[in-house]
């Protein structure tokens, strides 16, 4: 594998300046190393690289403006030779020819013979940071495992590269979100940097330096070293905000369904352009060709696209039929599952397939749209509980109350100290009146100015608590306790498995999933109780199911004629789970039993267990962690709970006596 | 008969219908195979080229032209039995070619317009290519066609296997061949990205936009080309007549045409 040239610490450190003038001198002085200089040169209304001789062949004075679809040359007010950025040719046409002879064949002596590369030295003049970015691409591509293109090796290391760093940039450039430009960072002999009067240059290599030494050089002053470094610290203002790549081949892995997948291949022409004129792809294929009677043949490789229908051809069909399958191909395997064969992108941002896309699609919006950041997971800090100590409580009024079931009823409590509206779904309060122990109950909603505490009548506090009349006055503590960490379900299928009661810890949660229901692959909930009777929120049940936001699933573990839906425990209802499980996270609340039930049956579904959280119940008292009612094993429920990851409790979950 | 030889050369018939003469002529043209083509094919039916005469069966059969009047559909489906491959060469014979202009016109009135006896011409109403009467083994698109092409037809026949041809987007040819894209660089109107190769960008290295005679490639994005145009800015007029060339009337440039034929009805 070709690496960069080994820098010579001093060589590299020393800058030099080259006036205008006198480029000139470093052309000839490569020339007479008995290289061809390739440089950039204008043909046919745009700038190309080609042989040059001398530095008139340069396009002096001339800029390139760029858009989507789009490509201009435009008089520059200065002479600066470098002031335009990147063509429709790359540097793979002189290091990977579009058409190559691969090998020739004799039916006579029925031979078949390698066509040796046939690579005399040569120079790059004007090599970019993200051209230099894309021959590393290359490298990898072509160099970098066990079978290699000895023509592609041959050509690269046949070529002297003179880098130039970008002092412009182009509406279609976005270098600096692909971390490869503008600055040269390494892989050249000499580096160019353009300045008012001419250039910085230095050396990258041995063999750089000794060209530099014989040219026309000073030192540069230091307003002109600083110029060089401002000029191109400039591009990077100029380019603006750099787009938001981080995760991009996982992001664009979880959208291969994604609809604009179909909309952009309605616009493409499958010309195949873009990946003629991108500087890494590198598909071919081969022709035969031969006399009539095909007794002399030569294999002839030609650059190919994975646009072309035939591509992806064999005998019994097409494996990428659709236009949108073949779009996908593109765009995935340069931003995502080039990582995989390569460990780099396959894109460097140059650009080039945005400006010369003749139906203007623009990889940029694609990406977008397609497969948009995710946004930052701020994980919320629970709010600072009031009337933290047991014995001082802050009061409530019940607005109103609600029955449930036969003996499960919904206080809706308002005048309440902000701190309990600032709660998170998952957090309970211990509630107390005067004369009854407190109980800890969890805030089942969250609503502008209540909260809502659903009650089961078990004991003395919750059925006197659930026997009050709207008016009366409530004592509360929190909120306490842990919170459902929705955060961390963001881009995957978010579950929630509620059993009885439990719908009650869990109502919040799908609330906050249903209100952010497009943060999430998908957004389910599964919900089964003894009879249809002891179904709790029925009002909000059938609200969900008719909305769009959630899928529900309801089921019950007996019934009388009248249930027309589905009976059982709530784990058949995972059957209807259709998804890569690996990509669920999931929230179960219920009995004890159902919980391990549940967790069983989602993990041997694929569910990872650190994506699985629980809620415990155990006896409290204080709800702080002082009177050491609700331990288990390492863990205080009420403090480091009640909502665990499955992974924090390990097997003490499924563990008796604990 | 993959066998070559005198004795057992194939036997080659060169006809045509309606058309300009100009593909028969690209065989004629390839001067520095020629002499090694007529040593192993046995070229017997050529007008172009002698007007000796010889009847069929034929090893293969090149057509050139259009369908375009009556006694051309029973010649065609007898050309067809005397074939055993039978060749379509060229935009009238794949396509229709320029004549089949008229199908989105008034045949009669043309006509009337252009012959001082319009009774004595006896035409078709639609200029049709040749796949729409017989089975068709292969085509070599083109106005005219490529040598090149019509060179790798006859070696592929000779050594036995399918023939190389592409179908890919002129473009392709265009940056391989480092052709800078006039679309882009000048706004130039180009048929390019919806056409097949096979010229080798001809037009298009001599700044020109490609005329799209090769015809449509397969699952040519025309809707989108079309619709790409007319959002930039060019006139309906002009891009029913990008399309409407030597190749409108194949399929998708056929449906192309046809509704901006429409919208200019409403418009």
């Amino acid at each position: 594998m070709i690496t960069s040239p080994a820098p010579s610490q001093t060589a590299v450190a020393r800058q030099w300046f080259l006036a205008r003038a006198d480029l000139d001198a470093l052309i000839e002085a490569i020339r007479e190393t008995g290289r061809r200089v390739i440089g950039p040169t204008i043909r046919e209304s745009a700038i190309v690289y080609d042989e040059i001789q001398t530095a008139a062949d340069l396009p002096a004075g001339w800029r390139d403006e760029q858009s989507a679809g789009r490509y201009r040359l435009e008089r520059r007010s200065d002479d600066h030779v470098f002031g335009y950025t990147v063509g429709p040719t790359s540097w793979k046409r002189f290091t990977f020819p579009p058409n190559l002879t691969i090998a020739t064949a004799h039916r006579s002596s029925f031979g078949f013979e390698q066509q040796v590369a046939d690579a005399p030295p040569v120079a790059f003049l004007g090599v970019r940071a993200c051209e230099l970015a894309a021959l590393a691409v290359q490298d990898r591509v072509f160099l970098g495992s066990q079978f290699t293109d000895e023509d592609y090796r041959a050509r690269r290391a046949a070529a002297f590269i003179v880098a130039v760093q970008c002092t412009t940039c182009s509406s279609t450039c976005f270098c600096t979100s692909m971390g490869t430009g503008p600055e040269v960072r390494g892989g050249y002999d000499i580096m160019l940097t353009e300045i008012e009067e001419g250039f910085v240059i230095q050396a990258g290599s041995p063999g750089g330096a000794a060209i530099v030494a014989k040219l026309p050089t000073r030192r540069p002053s230091h307003a002109e070293a600083g110029a060089a470094v401002d000029n191109v610290e400039s591009v990077r203002t100029q380019m603006g905000e750099p787009l938001p790549m981080a995760g991009i081949g996982e992001r664009l892995k979880l959208q291969l369904d994604h609809p604009r997948w179909g909309q952009v291949a309605d616009r493409c022409v499958e010309c195949g352009s873009c990946t003629m004129v991108c500087p890494t792809c590198f598909c071919t294929s081969v022709v035969e060709k031969s006399d009539l009677d095909g007794k002399t043949s030569s294999t002839e490789r030609q650059w190919d696209s994975c646009f072309d229908v035939a591509f992806a051809k064999v005998a019994g069909g097409d494996f990428r039929a659709r236009p949108r399958d073949r779009y996908r191909q593109w765009l995935t395997h340069k931003f995502s599952t080039w990582w995989d064969q390569f460990e780099s992108s396959g894109c460097v941002g140059c650009g080039r397939c945005i400006a010369w896309c003749p139906v203007r699609i623009d990889i940029r919006e694609e990406l977008a749209a397609i497969a948009p950041p995710i946004p930052p997971v701020v994980h919320p800090v629970a709010v600072a509980p009031v009337a933290a100590s047991p014995g001082t409580y802050s009061v409530a009024r019940l607005a109103s109350v609600r029955a449930e079931t036969e003996d499960t009823t919904t206080l809706s409590l308002t005048d309440l100290d902000p701190a309990f509206l600032a709660g998170r779904p998952g957090q309970f309060v211990m509630v107390a009146l005067p004369a009854f122990p407190a109980v800890p109950i969890s805030i089942s909603r969250f609503r502008a100015d209540h909260i809502d505490l659903t009650i089961r009548a078990v004991g003395p506090t919750s059925t006197a608590l659930v026997n009050l009349h709207p008016g009366a006055k409530v004592g509360l503590r929190g909120p306490l306790g842990t919170f459902w960490p929705i955060e961390e379900a963001y881009g995957r299928h978010a579950v929630v498995v509620a059993g009885g009661v439990g719908l009650s810890p869990l109502h919040g949660l799908v609330d906050a999933l249903a209100a952010n229901h497009d943060r999430f692959e998908s957004v389910s909930l599964f919900y089964g109780s003894r009879t249809p009777e002891d179904q709790l929120f029925r009002d909000d049940l059938a609200a969900w199911s008719a909305g769009k936001a959630i899928d529900v699933a309801v089921t019950v573990d007996r019934a009388g004629p009248e249930w027309k839906g589905r009976v059982g425990v709530v784990t058949t209802l995972f059957d209807m789970i259709s998804w890569d499980c690996s990509k669920v996270t999931a929230f179960v609340v219920g009995p004890e039993r159902m919980m391990q039930s549940s967790v069983q049956g989602l993990i041997s579904k694929g569910v990872p267990a650190d994506r699985i959280c629980v809620s415990m119940e155990r006896h409290m008292e204080c709800g702080i962690g002082l009177c050491g009612h609700c331990q288990m094993a390492g863990r205080f429920v009420c403090k480091d709970g009640p909502v665990f990851r499955l992974d924090e409790l390990g097997d003490m979950f499924n563990r008796e006596g604990i | 008969m993959a066998t070559p030889g005198r004795t057992a050369r194939p036997r080659v018939a060169v006809v045509k219908f309606a058309s300009c003469d100009g593909c028969q002529l690209t065989l004629l043209d390839l001067e520095d195979q020629l002499l090694e083509i007529v040593s192993r094919f046995d070229i017997v039916e050529f007008p172009e080229a002698t007007s000796r005469r010889s009847p069929g069966p034929y090893d293969i059969v090149f057509v050139e032209g259009s369908v375009s009047a009556p006694e051309h559909i029973d010649a065609i489906k007898e050309l067809r039995k005397q074939a055993r491959i039978l060749v379509t060469i060229g935009a009238c014979a794949t396509a229709g070619g320029i004549q089949a202009l008229r199908n989105w016109a008034d045949h009669d009135a043309f006509r009337a317009a252009i012959y001082e006896h319009p009774e004595w011409i006896e035409s078709l109403a639609m200029a049709t290519p040749v796949s729409d009467h017989i089975k068709v083994d292969a085509e070599l698109r083109g106005c005219p066609i490529d040598g090149g092409q019509l060179a790798e037809l006859l070696t592929s026949v000779l050594v036995g296997r399918r023939p190389q041809i592409r179908d890919e987007a002129v473009c392709r040819e265009c940056k391989r061949k480092g052709i800078v894209c006039i679309v882009v660089a000048a706004g130039e109107a180009c048929m390019g990205p919806v056409t097949t190769s096979g010229c080798n960008a001809l037009c298009p290295t001599y700044a020109r936009g490609c005329y799209g005679c090769f015809g449509p490639r397969a699952n040519a994005n025309a809707k989108s080309w079309s619709a790409g145009m007319l959002k930039s800015g060019r006139p309906p007029e002009e891009v029913w007549r990008l399309f409407a060339g030597f190749t409108g009337y194949a399929e998708p440039f056929r449906t192309v045409i046809t509704e901006l034929g429409k919208a200019k009805a409403k418009g």
